[in-house]
């Protein structure tokens, strides 16, 4: 038996014994399921998180878009033209564009490696000065400081169409030959998409947006879907913790899938009357 | 390092852990803080922070206009734009009003038809009435972005009134307020290029379109037919195509799906001719003719479509995107994650 598994559990069930002592005074009422959902998830995080530091391999399928990132900056180099991220349109509040920025500094790292020039066009002031950092960061790294330049990550336009329209006008006055679009974007998307496609670039795609991802499958050569996007910087960077918590994930994803089924057969089997409890009211 | 460092994910972890936990917490300051005060923190921040990218925008387009390099011209025209706006909402206002008082009972008509023909309004009765209610003087209902047009206006009225005010909105509203320069700026230049811009992606949408429905294999197939199907009962003329057009289609689809099963394409030919005949048969002697079943129809496939697998496959994927963000989150507040600060 897994000794930390159970500890985890115990402290799982403490914490949530502490809460329901404490429903009414210092805790909200109502909010039990929340609270529990939240603790197990962080502890099942955690859980592999800490699998992953002691050592235990973790298998992770091959993501084509994240593959094909080192080639594309590889084929704007033998072209002798430039690659432009675009880390989406929207601010450092979102999830998407922090991790739109993760990958702009392994990105980074291969312009500077293989002496690429670079194009951040941003719609964030926040986002511009972060992006700055990530690159000096990487350039450093990649021991190529003398390439890097502030101007590289530039500010554009907060308005989206305003943004969609500069971004666009580069890609028709330089034409980078790889294009990424990673990060947050709305309508803007296919216009992006649809003006890289249009001048040759190869293009690689991901959001968190379900709404514009058959967009970029649409347009692009490689798309990060749904998850994949997320993960990009644990595959990319193979640090054990990142890896560990792609696991976590996974895990949690099975986990709501059997309370899926759990909560359908249940919900049948109380609309037959067969038992009295009606699973339903606990969400 | 300290500050570079180790403040920024103290501030990350603590905010993070309060913000993440305060919901739970049974305390008016606490909820406070993280339902509202925090996000206007942070909208004060992005606010202040727009100065840094205002700059280095203007500064890249300089540059650029200074050494002329390559398309300097366009640069031009940002370089004009950004000083237009800084100059209706910095140094002219606009949003003129005119506020009127003492004016005496044998002249008010007069003053109400006058208001009333630059209102471009017909009945002058009701400007009248509401002279009468206003104690304090009375704001002409009409904002001039110049203070000439407004003073030629003043000018009208100045026989019939005691006193005529010209005023402006305070600064800061005029920037919403109909009548000052930035408005009009907002209604007449930015608002149709952002219209331009959003109405090129019904054009973009058909080249991507075109590009996608191509039956390369199941897939792609199966994308077009779908996509036909949705489309068709999107428009009023999905709903007017008959039973057996639809019975017809349905046939056809089933056939190709069994095709590469039945190697024989005489008996193939059969099956899908027959079975085409026999439906129409069977369906006009059911009487579909005059009350069509249900099914048989392209609008209501349409939203079978779009209300099962289509909502199925969009909520699966936001299962995922939900689990990435929260795992990504988790990351960043216990520190795991430092990408935000440059380190990888």
């Amino acid at each position: 038996m897994n000794i930390k598994a159970v500890i985890w559990s115990g402290l799982f069930l403490v914490l949530l014994g502490l809460y329901a002592m404490g429903e009414g005074s210092i805790f909200i009422e109502g909010a039990r399921i929340k609270f529990a959902a939240i603790i197990l998830v962080s502890i099942t995080l955690y859980y592999y998180i800490d699998r992953a530091r002691s050592g235990e391999e973790i298998y992770l399928r091959t993501i084509p878009g994240l593959k094909a990132l080192e080639e594309a900056v590889g084929r704007a180099t033998e072209m002798g033209k430039s690659v432009l991220f675009v880390p989406g349109i929207s601010d450092m509040d979102q999830v998407e564009t922090i991790t739109g920025l993760n990958l702009l500094g392994h990105v980074a790292e291969h312009t500077a490696k293989y002496e690429t020039s670079l194009n951040v066009p941003v719609s964030k002031s926040i986002v511009m000065e972060a992006g700055r950092d990530i690159c000096k960061e990487s350039y450093l790294k990649a021991g190529r400081p003398d390439l890097y330049s502030d101007d590289m990550v530039h500010y554009i336009s907060d308005e989206q169409f305003a943004y969609a329209a500069g971004v666009n006008g580069i890609m028709e006055r330089e034409k980078p030959a790889a294009c990424f679009y990673l990060g947050k974007f709305y309508a803007e998307s296919l216009m992006l998409a649809e003006t890289g496609n249009s001048i040759g670039a190869i293009q690689i795609a991901g959001t968190g947006s379900p709404s514009q991802i058959p967009f970029f499958v649409t347009a692009c050569d490689y798309t990060l879907i749904g998850e994949e996007f997320f993960t990009a910087s644990a595959y990319l960077s193979k640090k054990p913790e990142l890896v560990g918590s792609i696991k976590g994930q996974d895990i949690v994803k099975l986990l709501v899938m059997v309370f899926m089924v759990l909560t359908l057969v249940l919900n049948g089997f109380f609309q037959a009357g067969w038992i009295g409890f009606d699973i339903l009211n606990l969400y | 390092m300290l500050f570079k460092r180790h403040i920024p994910l103290l501030i990350v972890i603590g905010v993070g852990l309060l913000t993440l936990f305060g919901h739970f917490i049974n305390n008016t300051l606490i909820q406070s803080f993280v339902d509202k005060d925090a996000l206007q923190w942070f909208d004060i921040i992005a606010s202040f922070a727009m100065f840094l990218g205002a700059l280095n925008m203007l500064k890249l387009q300089v540059i650029k206009i200074i050494k002329k390099q390559k398309n300097w011209q366009y640069s031009i025209l940002a370089v004009v734009g950004f000083a237009f706006a800084i100059f209706a909402g910095f140094f002219y206002r606009g949003a003129n009003f005119i506020t009127i008082s003492g004016i005496q009972d044998e002249n008010l008509s007069e003053v109400a038809i006058i208001i009333a023909e630059e209102l471009n309004e017909t009945n002058s009765f009701n400007i009248e009435n509401k002279i009468m209610a206003s104690h304090d003087g009375y704001e002409i209902d009409k904002l001039f972005i110049t203070e000439g047009n407004a003073k030629l206006f003043m000018e009208k009225l100045t026989p019939y009134v005691a006193a005529a005010e010209l005023k402006s909105k305070s600064w800061g509203a005029h920037v919403q307020t109909k009548g000052s320069l930035f408005y009009w700026m907002f209604i007449n230049i930015i608002t149709p290029l952002g219209a331009t811009m959003f109405a090129l992606l019904a054009f973009f949408v058909a080249s991507a379109s075109y590009r996608a429905f191509r039956i390369r294999n199941f897939e792609a197939t199966l994308l077009l037919v779908a996509g036909i199907i949705l489309m068709l009962g999107r428009v009023p003329i999905g709903g007017l195509i008959p039973w057996w057009a639809v019975s017809i289609l349905i046939i056809f689809g089933i056939g190709a799906i069994v095709a590469p099963f039945i190697k024989e394409r005489t008996i193939l030919l059969g099956i899908v001719g027959g079975g085409i005949v026999i439906f129409i048969i069977t369906g006009t002697l059911m009487g579909w003719n005059q009350n069509p079943p249900y099914l048989l129809s392209i609008p209501v496939i349409q939203d079978w479509i779009f209300a099962y697998p289509a909502m199925a496959g969009s909520r699966a994927l936001m299962i995922g995107i939900s689990l990435g963000i929260v795992a990504t989150s988790f990351r960043i507040i216990i520190g795991l994650d430092k990408s935000f600060l440059g380190d990888k």
